[in-house]
Formats: C-alpha cells, structure tokens, sequence
C-alpha cells in the first residue's frame, strides 16, 4: 500500500484517474505532472543509436516562442536523449519570436532545453527571418560571432548558412569551405527551404539557384531547413536529399500541399527529428510532440560524382 | 588647285590643336555610374561614422549573458545616433540614385512569376513608421532579402544590409540595427 493510497480517500483517487483519463492537458494547460506522462509515450517510440561511436545530433526549427508547445518538444527531445543519447542540436532558424531582450533568451532557449543544457549538450543556430544578426553573439548558439559557419564532428562537416541574406560574400566564403572540405558527408543546414509543398511559403527559388549549383558541385548530401512549420521529407532532389524541420514550437496544421516533391508529410502536429551518421548512412527518425514517430528512413552519402546517376532520383 | 586644298589642310591642322585646347574637355559621363559612385561615397563616410561609434563603445565577443549583446547593440546605436544627429533621409541613398535603385527593383520583380511577388510582399513585415537613426523593432521580423536582387544593387561593406519593409527599401546598421535610411515605396505593388 502506498503512501497516496493510504491517506488520500479512494473517491479522490478515482476522480483524479477520471480526470488523467478524460481530460488530458491540453497544449496551453500543459504542466509538468502530464508532461511526465507524455515524455513515456516519446521515449516509447524513440528508437536507440544503431552503432557505437556514430555521429548523432537532433533537429530543431522554428522554436523561440517560449511557449507551451516549445516546452513540450523540449521535454519530450530530453526524453528521447535517454534512449538516444544525440552530442549536440541544430536549429534552423527562428531561435527567438518577438522580443530578444535578455528575460526572452531565457524564457525562449534557456528554460525549454534547460534539461539538454545541463547534460551539456551543444546548440548551433543558424540565423531565422525572426532573428536579430546579433544572436551570433550569443555563446550558447556556438555561431562564433558569425552569421555563416562550419564545424565538423566526426565523417561530418556542418555549413550552418544566413538564408536571409545570401550575399556575394557569403556565397564565396561557401564555395570556398565547401571547396576545401575533405569530410565524407557535408550537411547544409539553415532557414529557407529550397523545396517546399507549403502553402504558405513554398520553395525558396532565389535561394535555389545561388546554392544549390555549389551543394551539387561539392557533394553536400542533405540539407536541413525550417521556416515552414511543419515536417516534410522531399524527394531527393539532384541526389540530395531534403528535411524541413519547422514545427518545433509552431504549427501550420495542414498546410502541406502533398504534389511531386513530398516523400512524406507531418503538419498535424509539432515534431522534431532525430539523426545518426555511421560510416555511409544516415539514419533519421522523426517523433511528434505527444512522443509518435512520424517518420524514419536512411540515407546513403553522396559523392559529387554520383550527381549524373542520382539525378531525376523518385 | 592641289597645292590650295593641301595648304587649306595644313591650316586646319595646325589649328585643330589650338581649338581643342581652348575648349572644355567633352568627356562623356555615364550619369547611373555617376549616381552609383555618389551612393558609394555616402556609404564610406557612414562607414566611418560606424567605426568612430564603434570605437567609443565596449567592444562585443560571444558571451553567455544577452543582456551584453543587447547593452552593446543599444549603445552602438545611440553613439551613430549622436554622430548623425542631423541625419534626414536622402543623406545616402542620394537623389540621383534613387530611381535607379527602384528601376533596379522594379525590372527584378517584373522578371518574377506572380506567385514569386506575392510570396516576397506576403512576407514582408507590416508596416512601419520610418525615421532615420531608429532601432529596427526585434519584435518585426527581418524579411529575407532576394538573393538575386542582391546581385543587381550596389555591394554593401558588411556594416550595413539592405532590406525591404512593406514596400520600402531600407539601409540598415547589421550591428547597431538602427535604420540608416529608406526609398519609400521602391517595391511594386504586385
């Protein structure tokens, strides 16, 4: 007999089961208490890393709203790093709404990672259409003071772009490091999809046709965008492959318009996703905010000579 | 009557040299290069306003407190503000560039398809009461420039940015994230 059961009357006891069972919280009453019970449903369904030593990070966008849903996928993220323990986050922009005074860093990054930031595990941003440049400043988003960066981790060289102002600059300084890059897999993340079944904003053609040339040319072998609030896995396009992650805290329900280039489509509901690199593939899989897994999959690197035979790829 | 015309020549010759040197040199001014080059002037002394300002204030590296970033950004601002207190619109984005930079815009959306236009006025901020020396409000987004109109207007040192804002063309300060000046109504309509 527990200590509850003991001094707490059956009829309540039953009341409350009544209530967990009929009204669980919703997105704006979201409390700790049923976000214990969610963050079980997530770890559930998270599957575990599938080789030692692999590279594994977690993919967030569009996450600075300092609201209940952001809390969520934040608690429900934590969750899934006890079952797959991720080094480090990429987020794709839009790392603040609204205000960027100091409180907000806090209320907007801060708090809703709180458990991911104690266990050390590192964040690099990528600049939003929301986000003031100065965020670069901002030590915990590992930008180094620039709006454009690389890093590497392991097989994995990392192009964290400013998809809000591609200028000449930025594009050079591009070509050069990706030029110069000897990793097996080169990963692009930042804010505007090239590709896109939104409704709202749709593919980002300027973008496109600025870096998409340089991504083939150099072997880039995916690319992660936000802006789009919600999950979409394209076809791959010119042999690369293309996830928009925008759904972490927003939500565009039902904005996809499934055509040609959707591979699979989430925009009922939050997500975030989650990846492993070893060797030559990539594992992905994608979990919603109530701990579903939406998606998952593998990709296989991409070398630049293989650009012919991957083309027009289904 | 050969030996007048080859006289008649040598006169003219010989005077050519006089009358070109007595007249003012006629040089042919390409009056956009001209305009383009004044802008360029305009933007290297704000440049250098910028790093006059940037030198009175602490200088900015990563941190982990945002409330350094956010001090540092404020007093950047109000130190360009003090050094262009006088500033009006027009001080950079001089007269005579002004209509080539809205032709520049206008030509480029032209090229668009509609649903290319509609998307980049659709995402463009609500709009906003310019003035000169004001900080852009963090609560507006800052919405993407067209990477292709980029190439088409004139480069920018990397104190500085364009963006559009409704339907204005605005200079904006990428540290101090004031407005440094505007062309309003520089986007078509559709």
């Amino acid at each position: 007999m527990t200590f509850l059961s003991r001094h707490m009357p059956w009829t309540s006891l039953l009341v409350l089961a009544i209530c967990s069972t009929f009204f669980p919280a919703s997105g704006d009453s979201w409390t700790g208490a049923s976000a214990a019970a969610a963050v079980v449903r997530a770890a559930d369904d998270t599957m575990p890393p599938v080789a030692e030593g692999s590279v594994r990070f977690a993919v967030l966008g569009d996450t600075g709203t300092g609201g209940s849903a952001q809390r969520q996928v934040g608690a429900q993220l934590a969750e899934s790093h006890a079952v797959f323990p991720f080094e480090f986050v990429l987020m794709l922009g839009d790392n603040m709404y609204g205000s960027e005074r100091p409180q907000d860093f806090e209320r907007k990054f801060e708090e809703p990672y709180r458990p991911l930031l104690d266990r050390g595990i590192q964040f690099y941003a990528s600049l939003g259409n929301h986000d003031d440049p100065n965020q670069r400043f901002y030590k915990p988003f590992n930008m180094n003071g620039q709006r454009y960066y690389t890093f590497r981790k392991g097989d994995v060289r990392f192009f964290a772009l400013d998809s809000n102002y591609m200028d000449k600059d930025q594009q050079a300084w591009l070509e050069k490091e990706l030029a110069a890059s000897d990793s097996k897999w080169k990963i692009a993340f930042f804010h505007h999809p090239l590709y896109s079944s939104g409704a709202r904003h749709g593919s980002e053609e300027d973008l496109r046709d600025i870096v998409e040339p340089l991504f083939v040319e150099h072997g880039v072998s995916v690319v992660f965008a936000g802006h789009e609030h919600f999950y979409e896995r394209i076809k791959p396009q010119k042999g690369i492959h293309h996830f928009t992650n925008g759904a972490a805290a927003k939500l565009r329900a039902g904005n996809i318009r499934v055509g040609p280039l959707t591979a699979k489509g989430f925009d009922t509901d939050h997500s975030y996703m989650l990846v492993e690199i070893h060797e030559d593939t990539m594992h992905f899989q994608v979990l919603s905010r109530p701990g579903k897994r939406v998606d998952a999959g593998t990709v296989v690197v991409r070398v630049p000579a293989a650009t012919t035979a991957t083309k027009g790829d289904r | 009557m050969t030996t007048i015309r080859a006289a008649a020549c040598a006169v003219a010759l010989l005077a050519l040299p006089v009358s070109i040197s007595g007249a003012a040199p006629v040089q042919a001014v390409n009056p956009t290069a001209a305009a383009i080059h004044a802008f360029r002037q305009k933007v290297a002394d704000y440049v250098k306003v910028h790093r006059e300002a940037d030198s009175k204030v602490p200088s900015l590296t990563e941190t982990n407190d945002p409330t350094k970033i956010a001090v540092r950004e404020a007093a950047l601002g109000q130190a360009i503000r003090e050094l262009r207190a006088g500033a009006r619109p027009g001080d950079i984005f001089v007269a005579e560039v002004r209509p080539h930079l809205i032709a520049l815009i206008q030509r480029d959306f032209a090229k668009r398809s509609r649903t290319s236009r509609r998307a980049l006025v659709e995402d463009q901020p609500a709009t906003l009461a310019l003035e000169v020396n004001m900080t852009y409000p963090t609560a507006i987004p800052l919405a993407t420039f067209p990477g292709k109109l980029l190439r088409t207007l004139p480069d920018l040192p990397p104190e500085l940015e364009y963006r559009i804002v409704g339907r204005h063309l605005i200079l904006r300060d990428v540290k101090a994230n004031i407005v440094v000046d505007f062309i309003r109504d520089a986007v078509p309509t559709t």
